[in-house]
Formats: structure tokens, sequence, C-alpha cells
């Protein structure tokens, strides 16, 4: 089943299931999966952290990187995924062109991303992050494949 | 010599553009009159039924929060007040051609419209955040700003290897549909929407709100659209092929006393 994932909010699914996102600029898409129970995550989030708008994020966890990824995690956990066999894979964090640094809300969000992973020992299994382009994620539990369409063309992360 | 070509045809398109419809027109006048009655307005809007059963529709949605029931065009005046009639009214004008796919960005239908209402929902939120007068008219250049795509989808699509070309050379897209089809997408939102009488304000809102910096003059109304149209496109909501390509400008930044934190706080606020 094809189960669309859209802007500030994350879903699980099993073998069968293809997780998509679309529309990935300046946000964070994360993808986690479970080689061995089958299981996996994918989180669309918007911005870096949530104490700029707590009741939001009381809500809407998925809509912030240091509430949502916590929460991608637990969500794999509670499905059967184990930390040891976690594959982790990112993409988007997309910024604007120039230096205007205000609009660099996907750097913010990577580096909040990449500070959680850091704390909690987990590395990143593959990134295609930054630059300017609107990325889309397909990506099949039961493979573990993420496919990433950007700029036209389509490839495997 | 080939985009010379092209203006002559994008320059057909704009002037077979869907008309403003009579009622619309006729409001946005009595908006601008220093003393219009109710009963000239209930008379604009009675020459168009189907627009006024839209406008009252959009007058009991969510969006307005009015707790009761507005059932007759003498009400939605007297509980909205003229100015948000006529922004309602530009509105359902609006949606009935904006609603549709865009090719060449690679819009679904519906989206080009999500994207306008999200810009401007954040261009009111952003306003309110740097306590900045906005003027009302903020609403209805957020909604129309990109209308221009619609006549221009169309010929980005032909020309995509020529534009893909020019921007890798590091321009802008809307630098790229410049210099492939001899006119940008703000360019020509802003012709049809001086086709369609709206006040000055509003057209060089749409005409510059990729370039706020080029406008001769300075309008936080354009400023903030702007800022608005950037953040939602980073946020996903109707960014298209593009993608990214668009270069916010420190000007409007500095002169806004934009910082980060408004940014993300009016970010949050605006997705549903």
């Amino acid at each position: 089943m094809n189960i669309t994932v859209s802007v500030g909010d994350m879903k699980t699914g099993r073998t069968g299931d293809i997780l998509v996102t679309h529309a990935l600029g300046s946000c964070l898409g994360l993808m986690v999966f479970d080689p061995v129970a089958k299981v996996g995550g994918l989180l669309h989030a918007m911005l870096p952290l949530s104490s700029i708008n707590p009741e939001k994020a009381k809500g809407n966890p998925a809509m912030f990187v240091d509430t949502g990824v916590p929460l991608l995690f637990k969500s794999v956990y509670e499905m059967g995924g184990a930390k040891e066999r976690l594959i982790v894979k990112a993409a988007g964090c997309g910024n604007p062109m120039g230096k205007n640094e205000i609009f660099k809300i996907g750097e913010r969000n990577y580096t909040i991303l990449k500070k959680l992973l850091w704390k909690n020992n987990i590395l990143l299994k593959a990134e295609n992050v930054g630059g300017t382009a609107s990325r889309t994620i397909h990506f099949e539990v039961d493979t573990g494949v993420v496919l990433l369409s950007c700029n036209g063309s389509k490839g495997p992360l | 010599m080939r985009s010379n070509m092209r203006i002559d045809q994008i320059g057909g398109v704009i002037k077979a553009f869907p008309a403003m419809p009579g009622a619309a027109l006729k409001l946005l006048t009595l908006a601008d009159a220093p003393c219009a009655t109710v009963q000239q307005i209930e008379d604009a809007l009675r020459q168009d039924p189907g627009l006024t059963a839209n406008v009252l529709k959009l007058a009991n949605s969510a969006y307005f929060g009015i707790p009761s029931k507005i059932g007759s065009v003498r009400q939605a005046v007297m509980l909205l007040g003229l100015k948000r009639l006529v922004q309602m009214v530009v509105t359902t004008c609006a949606g009935a051609v904006i609603d549709r796919g865009v090719p060449g960005y690679d819009l679904p239908a519906g989206e080009l419209w999500r994207h306008s209402l999200a810009v401007s929902v954040a261009a009111r939120g952003l306003a309110a955040e740097l306590k900045l007068p906005a003027a009302d008219e903020i609403f209805t250049a957020g909604l129309l700003h990109d209308v221009g795509k619609l006549i221009l989808g169309h010929f980005v699509q032909e020309d995509y290897p020529e534009i893909e070309r020019a921007l890798a050379q590091g321009m802008t897209f809307e630098a790229a549909e410049a210099a492939v089809l001899g006119i940008d997408h703000a360019e020509i939102g802003a012709r049809v929407l001086a086709q369609w009488s709206l006040p000055e304000n509003i057209v060089h809102a749409v005409r510059w709100h990729h370039a706020p910096e080029k406008f001769g003059s300075v309008d936080i109304m354009l400023d903030v659209v702007h800022v608005a149209n950037m953040l939602c496109l980073m946020i996903g909501i109707g960014v298209g092929r593009e993608g990214l390509l668009h270069e916010p400008s420190p000007i409007v930044t500095r002169r806004l006393g934009l910082g980060p934190l408004h940014l993300e706080k009016v970010a949050s606020q605006t997705l549903q």
C-alpha cells in the first residue's frame, strides 16, 4: 500500500508498504529501516526546534526535527525494530540561492539532525541533502530501497 | 530573435486570459470609493448569483472564523466589512482559474491554489509577527502573485532544455525565464492584474515579488509577499520543478527587521 507522508508528518510501514513523501525543500526527510523485522518509518519534518512553537509541537511533534526524530525511532522500535540493525538515510534540507543566512532553515534542520544522531551513536548510511532541488522519496519497506526523484531524474539513495 | 517571437505569442495569451467578472470589477471600484453603500454592493453582486453563492460559502468557511451563519450579502458586509468582502470576491474569482494544474512548473491540479492561499496566510502572519502595518490588500496580493505561471507554464514546458542551460549558468529560475522567453511569470502576472484593473499596489507587489529591490520605491506589502512566497516554497507548498532556485533579498530582510526565529515561527503557524 502507498502511504503518503505530508509536511510535518511521520508514518511507519511493513512489508508491502511504500512510504512516499513529496516536495522536500528545506524540510528533512528521514528514513529508518530494519532489514530483519522488515519495518520502517519516514519522517517529513519542517523546522529544527520545537521551542519555536511548543503548542504546535505538543499536537504534532513530527513538525520539528528535535521532537520528530525521537518519535520516528520510537515508533519503529514499537513495531519490532532494533537499534543495532537500523539503516538510516536522510534527504532534503535544501536552501534557496544566495547567502541569506536567515533563510537557511534546511541547514539548521540538518545540524539538529546530526546532533541528535551523534548523541545517540547513530550513523547515516546515505544522504542526499542541501542544494536547491525539490526532492520526492519512495521508500519500499519490504526491501529498504529508497528511490529519490529530483531534477527530473530518479535513482536509489 | 526567438525570445521576441515568444514575447509576441505570450502577449497574445495575456490578452486572451479570462477577464475578471463584471460584478467583481464593480465591487473593486466600490471598495476604493469613500462612501459606498451596502445597497450599491448588493446591486453589484446581484448581477452574478453564482458568484454571490460562492462568496457566501467562503464567508461561512472556517477560514474567516465568523461564529454565526451568514445568509445574505447585507449580513456579510455588516459582519466582515467591505474590504474583506472584496477579498472574498477576488478569492472566489481567482480560485476558478488558479486551481488547475500548471505544466512547465510541474504543479498538479490544486497545488498552485494551495501555494497561493498559503502565501496569503504566511504574509498576514509575517506582518503580524513583525508588527508591520501591512495594507488590507496583502491577502489579495499573496493570493494572486503567481497568476503569471498559468500563462508561462506552457512556454516553460516547450523551452525547458534552454531554460535548463540558462540555469546551469547559476541564474535564478525567474532570470532564466526572462533570458529564454523574454519575460518572467511575475511580469506576466502584473500585466494580467493591470488588465483586471486591480489596485496599483497589488500589481506592483506581483510584478516585483522576486525582485523587490528593483521596485523604485519601498512597499511593506511587496516585501512581505516576497518573504512569504520564499518561505512557502521552502516548506514544500507549491514547490515545483524550479525547486528553491530563487534568491531571498538581503535588503528586504534588513528593512523588515526579519530574523530566523520570525521566519520559523510563521512557518509553524502557516501549515494547517
